[in-house]
């Protein structure tokens, strides 16, 4: 990305929400500075930053694997609540062994993640079916799955509301600092985009991965195993997401209802284009949607512009990337 | 029983209108997965012009405009300046659902008060014109696509768009058309949502609903005439439910909502090739 | 006695493609009641003098007339309205939709609403009007065989009548039956007045059925004659003769076999799927090249990518002594195979990576990671020992010329030392300096010891090369023809003259 390119998509982005903080009849300064408050003015605050980080990081990171290798993954919002209900099946079962129960959440989490994606891998190289319809598709079915669970398999006996048992709290992460939500959560997070950025830029697997992203026919020519490549990228495409909601559960939630997500799939997305499709920068974006996420509340309270805001000023910074680089800009892309 | 059909018909209609569009343009190649967001602006727009005084049939006019500017737009990127029409769409979804939310908070204030509007005059079968047309629109673009010499060149657009380009005709115009025109109708799909059952607006009211819409374009295998059994099975499904109320029927309800999705992917492994999906699905404009 | 007007006459037209001067000054006039043969090399500006005259591109100079008037047309559209209707050489239909649909789309003529019966009566006109078979009306094209895909596509240009009907190479994928008919079906719009171009490589045709012809090299003309009043062995002579002449006088030795050792490569009644072309049965030893020479289309391109496993084949196929499945390239690749695709933008390099990364995509060095300076040290020393001039091993590989991505490609393929390396065009596009390069590198190889198969469309390539040559004339094989055959025995080959 040019950096004139960067400035300008910056700067139409804060105009417009200027605009909109105008709009609202507030004080574009109260707005700030609302919003940095509600995202980093105190530990409580930096914490709630830090805890939405988790799931968009990871589903940030999860598209940028996935694209990177020429997959346009749009499942990860199935993905993650793949991840999720393994996490809420399996957390409570071990109730007198805590780490018994966090290892098989870590384990089943992506796992699930993986074999929600799988049958759309498999439609893609078997039938050339575009991944996005087979996505969209399978994220409808992961929806539906997350309802029925609730209310059937997975419900929890006591109380009325449609939600799976409770995780102990022995279970659950603990917060890193106290006062706060986050936990190590948000550290594995970070700790897997790093591992991400590594492995795309610096290792052979990871120069496959780009080559077949980048020119799926000439990599098949040079003699590159494209189709287990692509494949094997979007299976850890799911994993990560479902990873991401196995640690919204463990973290966070404690146990899975209806709905679920925000469109944190999406979310993860939009990230990993306003980052230029590498991890770390995915990662950072995610981060700056959390942060704006948590200062949205604040946002409303104090200066009286409505929290929505905050998910429209990423989407528009977005919008203007891809208005100005125009192009393709997952290339390869089936 | 008559109000069994009354409300099945009321909630097929949306989902109806709004995969008629979006068939429309995915046979002219292109795609887009925000029509989630598409409907969502429509719902508002019907619902502001609601409380702004309009009567119902002109709130569905203005949602029909506001759609129409947003199916302009979504041509502007995906089809003139040739970006990846997926990636429009998903952050087109985000953008929609935070603006439509920001717009809301604004025009209702801080009052945790519901805001209702009028709803469309009840007709034929209890139900309001508009619901009627929303099932005769997949047969009008049937006989449009089968037989007009403007529904061939577009099915050429996403089939052979170099097809179309070697005849001298522009593969963008025809795209930014159909956008326009899927683009009204996904919005009109949103506003029969706030104009018929439910005269309200919350945020996200729209609840998934384009994503079913986009997987009913698969499931009728890119062929109008099939979205008729696919929407009226859906809708009769959910009207069943909402009879039966029980908590109980957690298991039926949430089986019939994944069926179309269900049925869709069946339906592309046994198929030969992408499904039946155009062939220039997706595809840069030449 | 007044001679009637020309149809169509281009004079002067000059047309450029950025620094590429396509046309220079063309001449091209088509009389009426005539089948006019266009030929040329590839590059000679053919489809460029078409696009002209069939108001698709615009020249740069020069002027058009027809029937005597002067001319421009604006776009295609106008062109047809002029009575001017071209057929291009891949058919342009829609593959989901019935023969009927495909037509009432390619009829400018087509009521804005149109029934099925009217739509199907048609297609029953215009096979009767144009005596060609185009299937039942009902039947999907995707369904139909090449030829009569072909025939619709002509069909559909008929349905204006047009005065002037233009074919891109519409024999290249008919039978010699399905041929003939064809110009049984021009040749009576030609009795009726009409004109028909022809764009063509096969002479045998050309001297069969048409009545002049017009031959294009470099952009310029540089024949125009009744077919009657020349020969194939003069057109021919002049046709291959376009090809520009080496400065240097030929001094490479020829490849010397290794004794011994496994076949480089053994093919038994290998073809490539769905392509008509007959099977074929051929070796390479160890330390032997072989030249496959063909006109663009015979299927030569095609035969190489069958090999090298990036279109599906059928039939036996050894890679010294494995047997590995036909349309698989990481098969080829593991048996020893090696592979320059003829398209080396889309399907050579990846563009976006950079010279280093393209080199040692599948094994660069470092065992876990990527060891960066190993990589960077590596790359430099085999980019310097192949001639490939760019800023250095970090540079993009899209930012490379023709000539230095041809070289980046041979330093990616013959080192490790392939036992099979499919080298299709190696020199296409590149200067002399570079060609020769390429050409040595390509012999030093088949020296080391690799079965080297390299296909070209260039018969004094094919000379160079100094290895035994192969025509393909439709996807059959000549017997092995040694390297001093002269251009014009070559070019005879080549036009499918030769017995």
């Amino acid at each position: 990305m040019k950096a004139r390119t960067v400035l300008a998509v910056a700067l139409g982005t804060v105009a417009a929400a200027t605009l909109l903080v105008l709009l609202a009849g507030a004080s574009p300064a109260d707005a700030l500075a609302a919003l940095l408050r509600g995202a980093f003015g105190s530990k409580a605050a930096a914490g709630e930053t830090a805890a939405r980080s988790t799931g968009l990081v990871l589903t940030a990171v999860a598209a940028v694997v996935a694209f990177r290798a020429g997959v346009l993954n749009i499942g990860l919002e199935g993905q993650f609540l793949a991840g999720a209900a393994a996490a809420a099946a399996v957390g409570p079962l071990f109730p007198d062994l805590p780490f018994a129960a966090r290892a098989a959440v870590i384990l089943a989490a992506p796992l699930a993640g993986a074999l929600q994606a799988a049958p759309a891998a498999w439609l893609a190289e078997k039938r050339r079916v575009p991944p996005v319809l087979s996505t969209i598709l399978l994220n409808l079915v992961a929806a539906a799955g997350v309802t029925w669970l609730v209310r059937g398999p997975l419900r929890d006996p006591a109380g009325d509301y449609p939600q799976s048992r409770a995780l102990s709290d022995a279970v659950l992460l603990a917060p890193l600092v106290p006062g706060a939500r986050a936990t190590a959560a948000v550290l594995a997070a970070l700790v897997l985009a790093a591992l991400a950025a590594f492995l795309l830029s610096r290792t052979p697997l990871g120069l496959a991965l780009r080559a077949v992203g980048e020119a799926p026919r000439a990599a098949r020519a040079a003699g590159l195993p494209d189709v287990r490549l692509r494949s094997g990228a979007f299976l850890a495409s799911g994993a990560l997401a479902g990873l991401g909601g196995g640690l919204e559960v463990l973290a966070l939630t404690g146990r899975l209802y209806d709905p679920f997500t925000a469109g944190v799939g999406y979310s993860g997305i939009a990230a990993a284009l306003l980052g230029g499709m590498t991890p770390l920068g995915g990662a950072a974006s995610g981060v700056l949607f959390a942060a704006l996420g948590a200062g949205s509340s604040a946002l409303q309270r104090d200066a009286g512009v409505p929290s929505a805001l905050a998910s429209i000023v990423p989407a528009l910074a977005v919008l203007g990337l891809l208005l100005a680089q125009g192009g393709r800009t997952a290339e390869g892309s089936r | 029983m008559t109000g069994f059909v009354e409300i099945a018909l009321l909630l097929a209609a949306p989902l109806l209108i709004a995969a008629t569009g979006e068939l429309l343009l995915e046979r002219a190649g292109s795609i887009q997965i925000g029509l989630e967001g598409t409907m969502l602006v429509g719902a508002f727009v019907a619902f502001a012009a609601g409380r702004g005084g309009l009567p119902p049939a002109s709130s569905l006019a203005a949602a029909a405009l506001a759609g129409f500017l947003a199916g302009l737009l979504f041509a502007l990127f995906a089809v003139a300046r040739r970006a990846d029409p997926i990636l429009v769409g998903t952050v087109w979804n985000l953008l929609a659902l935070g603006a439509t939310a920001f717009a809301y908070r604004l025009a209702a204030g801080e009052t945790g008060a519901v805001l209702e509007v009028r709803t469309l005059p009840r007709g034929l079968f209890g139900v309001p014109d508009a619901v009627l047309a929303s099932f005769l629109a997949p047969v009008v673009l049937h006989f449009w696509l089968a037989r007009t010499r403007a529904g061939l060149r577009l099915a050429a657009a996403g089939e052979n768009p170099e097809a179309l380009r070697s005849l001298g005709l522009s593969v963008v115009a025809v795209r930014s058309g159909a956008a326009a025109a899927s683009g009204v109708l996904g919005a009109l799909g949103g506003a029969m949502l706030i104009l018929t059952v439910s005269p309200t607006f919350v945020e996200g009211v729209t609840a998934g609903r384009g994503f079913l819409a986009l997987a009913l374009v698969v499931f009728a295998r890119w062929k109008p005439l099939a979205l008729l059994p696919a929407a009226l099975l859906l809708g009769g499904v959910t009207a069943l439910q909402y009879q039966l109320q029980a908590g109980g029927f957690g298991l039926p309800y949430a089986f019939f909502i994944a069926l179309p999705g269900l049925v869709a992917l069946g339906a592309l492994a046994l198929a030969s090739t992408r499904g039946g999906a155009p062939k220039a699905l997706g595809s840069a404009a030449p | 006695m007044t001679t009637p007007p020309f149809a169509l006459e281009l004079s002067g037209i000059t047309k450029s493609f950025g620094a590429v001067r396509a046309l220079d000054g063309a001449r091209f006039v088509l009389r009426p009641g005539e089948i006019h043969a266009l030929l040329g090399e590839n590059g000679a500006g053919k489809s460029t003098l078409v696009a002209i005259a069939a108001g698709i591109l615009r020249p740069d100079a020069g002027e058009i007339h027809r029937n005597e008037a002067r001319v421009s047309y604006a776009d295609p559209r106008a062109a047809r309205r002029a009575g001017i209707a071209l057929v291009p050489q891949h058919d342009l239909l829609v593959e989901a939709a019935t023969v009927a649909d495909n037509l009432a789309l390619l009829d400018p003529f087509a009521p804005a609403i149109e029934s099925r019966r009217a739509r199907r009566e048609r297609v029953v006109r215009l096979a009767r009007a144009s005596g060609l078979d185009l299937g039942s009306p009902e039947a999907l094209v995707a369904v139909l065989p090449v030829g009569t895909r072909q025939r619709i596509g002509i069909a559909g240009a008929l349905q204006t009548d047009p005065d002037v009907l233009i074919l891109d190479e519409p024999t290249a994928v008919l039978s010699p039956d399905e041929t003939a008919a064809l110009f049984r079906a021009l040749r009576r719009r030609t009795d009726a007045g009409r004109s028909v171009l022809l764009i063509t490589h096969r002479l045998a045709e050309v001297f069969e059925s048409a009545d002049r012809l017009t031959l294009l090299s470099r952009g310029r003309t540089l024949l125009e004659t009744p077919v009657a009043t020349t020969t194939t062995g003069d057109v021919a002579a002049l046709l291959l003769g376009g090809a520009e002449a080496t400065s240097r006088p030929v001094a490479l030795s020829p490849a010397v076999r290794r004794e011994g050792a496994l076949p480089a490569l053994d093919l038994e009644g290998f073809a490539p799927t769905g392509s008509g072309a007959p099977a074929v049965s051929l070796s390479i030893a160890a330390g032997e090249a072989l030249t496959l020479l063909a006109i663009d289309g015979n299927g030569a391109d095609l035969l190489g990518a069958a090999i090298a496993g990036t279109r599906p084949a059928d039939g036996l196929l050894r890679v010294a002594g494995r047997s590995v499945a036909p349309g698989s390239s990481l098969a080829f690749r593991a048996a020893g195979g090696a592979f320059i695709p003829a398209d080396r933008r889309a399907e050579g390099l990846v563009a976006g990576l950079s010279l280093a990364e393209n080199l040692f995509l599948r094994r660069p060095p470092g065992r876990l990671t990527i060891d960066r300076a190993a990589l960077a040290a590596a790359a430099t020393d085999r980019l310097r020992r192949f001639g490939v001039r760019a800023s250095g091993p970090g540079a993009r590989a899209g930012d490379l010329s023709g000539g230095n991505q041809q070289k980046l490609l041979l330093a990616r393929e013959l080192e490790p030392l392939p036992k099979l390396l499919v080298a299709i065009h190696p020199t296409r596009g590149l200067d002399i300096a570079s060609s020769e390069d390429v050409r040595a590198r390509l012999l030093d190889a088949a020296r080391s010891g690799a079965g080297v198969l390299v296909v070209t469309a260039d018969p004094e390539e094919a000379q160079e090369l100094g290895a035994a040559v192969r025509v393909v004339y439709r996807g059959a094989l000549s017997p092995p023809l040694p390297p001093s055959t002269s251009l014009a025995e070559l070019g005879r080959f080549m036009a499918g003259l030769a017995a």
